[in-house]
């Protein structure tokens, strides 16, 4: 069954590709190579898989801190570390498109401000769970710290549009198109955000077994 | 046999009353704030030169190195609060006497009258040094006190959690700053429209929120932090 | 008043290393459980485990004071703990120090400064400045400041002399008559009178 839905989830973001550069029509106003448009339907997704990271090592740390099973803060570390490399990819992908679209690699425009301070976030929690030696202690601190992230974090989004300088009067580049999308382009997108999420757990998913099993074997050398 | 002759707030008291009672005897943490922020403050001071910053350009620069001069403040002496009582072991006396609520708060505030103090000392240094002109210092007065606050209470929660870790110096940093960040960008543009003359806007009620959130999560995850 | 501790097949390893194996016990009010074992054997992380300081991997633990149970929150400030790694504030004074915890136990300091006057402890001294022998009486007190029912002894008379031995074995004999419960960690067997229960740890 889970080899079945690994395949449909490939022929899905196949689909999404094929409806990336075909099926989408490449008019998104307001922009100057219409062309480069067509990266919205990865770079978005991978940012929105990029929070659901977030949101799912929020959960699954209390989770770990009502039940205390070790399963739940794995799945919550392994959560973060592929949030991060989601939150690493959106990163990229929005400062090539700010560099074909603006000229500038980084612009600090709002959303590239937010995902970053997300990126610094998972890298501080990782670096928590490394000064950690004791298993429980461990988990119980990197538990603490995601949930004390989600609640600082939004202010981020309060916060971070007030920052933006007079460089840059124009509309935020990335959350274009979402006024101005025809039907082909939302559904390619949504299609795209959907393919993208399942691909987060479904990554999720495999690293969680391999760290068990790791972690199994670690046990058995002794 | 145990008469209740005192209460959660009493107890809360105590705490803070400790803390200050040790740091008079020692005045570890009141030297090292004072001599990184002086350092800092001249080093920033010096770097801008005589003639200093120009009048257009100051109000954009000079909040944000303040509030830099602040927060590595803090981190210099803040996070020993915590460090120091696992480092020599009082903390399992604590741990098996005290509440963790009421323990949490009495270093909250003792935190934060540490960073008032820190900010009566640099603030004025700063605004004469940097020559810094401020249309409203009420405002700034505001966001010195509701700006020390996250920071007091932001720093408490995060030493806490290192204090069981390794490396702790490095860590704190690493593990506050990201916390800190949409505190300090709110203070520093507060500051900026202090400076300048500028409303508040919606940012005041929001660094309230931010403060009032971090306190809720500091009250909610140090039983967690402090206790297996 | 009926207080009781039971605990079952407590289990806790530390990385690799399986401390406690499946520990159980039970102490019923005057009574005292002794643990014993060579240096290694759990009995420390044993009563850490009791005190609520560790959390065991598995097993259970369970208090009741007058037939109420007692979750782990409220355990820990129930009891009354003498450890070698307890240590007070070296800047403050026995009697600062005694009057912060009695604070934080909600409390009056009588209890502790009248365990401090029979076990001999200048008060106006600063807590840094105590010998091993005077610390370990500043221990006591400070464990039987609020008046525990269960009281958790891991070595009680380690650096004592032979008079802060005497006043703390009276002290723990008055205890037990009280109704008290207590449970004592030593690595070679002392004589005691009130040993309900012996529990041999790394055998």
């Amino acid at each position: 069954m889970k080899t079945f839905l690994a395949w449909l989830l490939w022929l899905w973001m196949c689909l999404v590709i094929v409806g990336a550069f075909f099926y989408a029509p490449v008019v998104l106003q307001g922009f100057r190579t219409p062309g480069s448009s067509r990266i919205v339907f990865f770079h978005v997704p991978m940012a929105w898989s990029s929070f659901i990271g977030f949101i799912a090592a929020a959960v699954w740390s209390i989770l770990y801190l009502v039940r205390r099973n070790p399963r739940h803060d794995r799945a919550a570390a392994v959560a973060i570390k592929i949030g991060l490399l989601f939150g690493i990819l959106a990163t990229v992908t929005g400062a090539m498109w700010a560099r074909i679209e603006w000229g500038a690699w980084w612009n600090w425009d709002p959303r590239q401000t937010s995902i970053l301070a997300v990126i610094l976030f998972y890298g501080a929690y990782l670096a928590l769970r490394q000064s950690v030696e004791e298993p429980e202690k461990r988990a119980r601190l990197a538990a603490a710290y995601a949930l004390l992230g989600l609640v600082v974090t939004p202010f981020l989004f309060w916060v971070v549009p007030r920052i933006t300088f007079s460089l840059h009067p124009d509309p935020v580049v990335n959350r274009s198109g979402k006024v101005d999308m025809d039907a082909a382009n939302t559904q390619v997108l949504f299609g795209s955000g959907f393919g993208f999420a399942a691909l987060f757990f479904w990554v999720q998913n495999l690293q969680c077994r391999l760290e068990a099993l790791a972690e199994r074997r670690a046990a058995l050398k002794e | 046999m145990s008469r209740n002759t005192s209460s959660w707030a009493s107890e809360a008291a105590a705490v803070f009353a400790k803390e200050w009672r040790c740091e008079f005897r020692t005045r570890y943490a009141l030297n090292t704030l004072a001599l990184f922020a002086f350092t800092t403050l001249v080093v920033v001071s010096f770097s801008l030169g005589p003639m200093g910053v120009a009048r257009s350009q100051g109000t954009a620069v000079l909040p944000v190195l303040l509030w830099i001069i602040l927060l590595f403040s803090v981190a210099a002496g803040l996070p020993r609060a915590f460090v120091q009582e696992e480092e020599t072991h009082t903390a399992t006396a604590l741990r098996l006497a005290a509440t963790p609520s009421a323990l949490f708060c009495g270093k909250l505030l003792y935190g934060l009258t540490l960073v008032l103090a820190l900010e009566a000392l640099v603030t004025p240094a700063y605004l004469i040094m940097t020559s810094l002109e401020v249309t409203s210092p009420w405002l700034l007065a505001g966001v010195l006190a509701a700006g020390g606050y996250g920071l007091a209470a932001g720093s408490t929660l995060v030493a806490a959690m290192i204090a069981q870790a390794r490396s702790k110096g490095a860590l704190f940093s690493v593990l506050s700053f990201p916390v800190l960040l949409p505190l300090l960008v709110l203070t520093v543009e507060l500051t900026r429209g202090a400076a300048s003359g500028d409303p508040a806007g919606v940012s005041l009620p929001v660094l309230l929120l931010y403060d009032a959130s971090v306190t809720v999560a500091g009250l909610m995850l140090f039983p967690v932090v402090w206790n297996p | 008043m009926s207080t009781t501790l039971r605990f079952s097949d407590v289990r806790r390893r530390f990385g690799r290393l399986a401390v406690l194996n499946g520990v159980s016990g039970a102490v019923e009010p005057g009574g005292m459980l002794l643990v014993t074992g060579p240096n290694g054997s759990g009995k420390s992380t044993l009563l850490r485990c009791l005190s609520g300081l560790l959390a065991p991997d598995s097993g259970t633990i369970e208090y009741r004071e007058d037939d109420g149970r007692l979750d782990v929150a409220e355990r820990r400030r129930r009891v009354g703990v003498v450890a070698p790694d307890l240590a007070f504030y070296e800047e403050l004074t026995v009697r600062e120090n005694v009057e912060f915890f009695a604070r934080l136990r909600r409390t009056s300091s009588q209890r502790g400064f009248a365990v401090l006057e029979r076990l001999g402890l200048p008060l106006d001294r600063l807590a840094g400045a105590l010998s091993s022998g005077m610390r370990q009486r500043l221990r006591w007190a400070w464990a039987l400041l609020h008046s525990p029912r269960l009281l958790l002894l891991d070595e009680p008379f380690q650096n004592f002399d032979r008079a802060g031995e005497d006043g703390a074995r009276m002290l723990l004999a008055e205890h037990l008559e009280n109704g008290g419960l207590a449970v004592v960690a030593s690595p070679s067997p002392l004589d005691f009178d009130h040993v309900s229960e012996h529990l041999e740890l790394g055998v």
